[in-house]
């Protein structure tokens, strides 16, 4: 396993710097939306009715925006953990612990791709 | 001021212990003065490394306080009226204040920290030495520059999280020496190092907690360089799948 994740380590971290720069920036502008200026009435609630945000999310762009928001984060949640097994335990389980955290990042992103196309 | 200093014999100590000297200094001293000053007039059988005293030479890093630092560029009167100093971490002791650097010239060799050209014909030499052989503009000189200013002090290697837990990574200077030939313009052997930084223990063990680049007395910011190296690997990588590779 440990030589299978050197063999895609640059996918991997492709991924990952990938889902380091949606998280900080998208990720953060999208809950800053949601989760603070539409509750706080800062953006009108209608904004973002259902009808609004569906045709924001089906179309191509936005189906693609959203895949990267469901997918890339769960990239570098894995890496993040897979390093932080390795702060703590060594490189002795690496091998497992990283293949069970990318198996994980490849049955949400197959769920997230599901989604959008479902939209 | 009082100053401890860790003392390690391997033909006496199981471990290395502290010693305590109380010594009279002066406002514009270095570190390395007082380490010099005990050596000459207190304690003659102290061991250290140092050689320029200008933070050229790379000798003299030492752990102040806890912290990797150039001892010859760090100033005594930054440090209150006592001091710890102790041998890099994350490097075996040979004797007080002396480490064995093997280890990191193994991993300098491994990244081919020199200029790799293919094999030239002997047309082209002749037309590359009526320009000037391997000439180099400053504009691309100034690409790598910065990253050929490491002495190799081994700072950054004291400081690396990643060093600590994994003591066979290739570490911030061996990989930011490589890199510096990979962006030189006169060097052919990118290639050959890419693949080498894709290997195990190499630039994608870099957690970047970029450590090396807040300890590092020369501003080579290492971090950047590693991150480079990274992006570089896994471009070349991409390459491989979709172009031929000429033989290579």
């Amino acid at each position: 396993m440990k030589q299978l994740l050197l063999r895609f380590e640059p996918v991997i971290w492709l991924l990952f710097g990938a889902g380091l720069s949606i998280g900080t920036m998208l990720l953060t502008g999208f809950v800053l939306i949601v989760g603070l200026a539409i509750p706080l009435g800062v953006v009108p609630a209608d904004a973002l009715s259902y009808e609004r945000a569906h045709m924001l999310a089906s179309n191509v762009i936005g189906r693609l925006v959203l895949l990267g928001l469901i997918a890339l984060p769960l990239w570098k949640g894995a890496h993040h953990l897979r390093s932080l097994s390795i702060d703590f335990n060594g490189e002795a389980r690496d091998g497992a612990v990283g293949g069970l955290l990318y198996l994980v990042a490849i049955i949400g992103s197959v769920g997230g791709i599901l989604a959008v196309v479902r939209l | 001021m009082r100053v401890e200093i860790t003392r390690f014999d391997p033909d006496k100590d199981e471990v290395p212990k502290t010693q305590e000297y109380e010594i009279p200094v002066q406002a514009d001293w270095k570190v390395l003065d007082a380490i010099n000053y005990i050596k000459d007039e207190v304690d003659s059988s102290i061991s250290h490394r140092w050689s320029c005293r200008m933070a050229v030479c790379g000798s003299c890093g030492m752990m102040v306080n806890g912290e990797p630092k150039l001892t010859c560029k760090t100033p005594l009167s930054a440090y209150s009226d006592s001091i710890k100093i102790e041998p890099l971490a994350n490097f075996p002791i040979v004797r007080d204040l002396v480490v064995d650097i093997d280890g990191f010239m193994d991993k300098f060799r491994r990244v081919k920290p020199w200029i790799v050209r293919a094999k030239e014909r002997a047309e082209d030499m002749e037309a590359l030495n009526e320009k000037g052989t391997y000439s180099q503009s400053p504009a691309e000189l100034v690409v790598f520059k910065q990253f050929s200013m490491c002495i190799n002090c081994l700072l950054c290697y004291s400081a690396c999280p990643v060093v600590a837990n994994e003591p066979e990574f290739m570490g911030p200077a061996a990989i930011a020496l490589g890199h510096r030939y990979n962006l030189d313009s006169r060097d052919q052997g990118d290639r050959e190092r890419n693949r080498i930084f894709r290997g195990a223990g190499t630039v994608f063990s870099c957690s970047f907690a970029n450590e090396c680049s807040e300890v590092c007395p020369k501003n080579v910011d290492p971090a950047a360089a590693v991150n480079q190296a990274k992006l570089g690997a896994v471009i070349d990588w991409a390459k491989g799948l979709v172009l031929p590779r000429g033989g290579a």
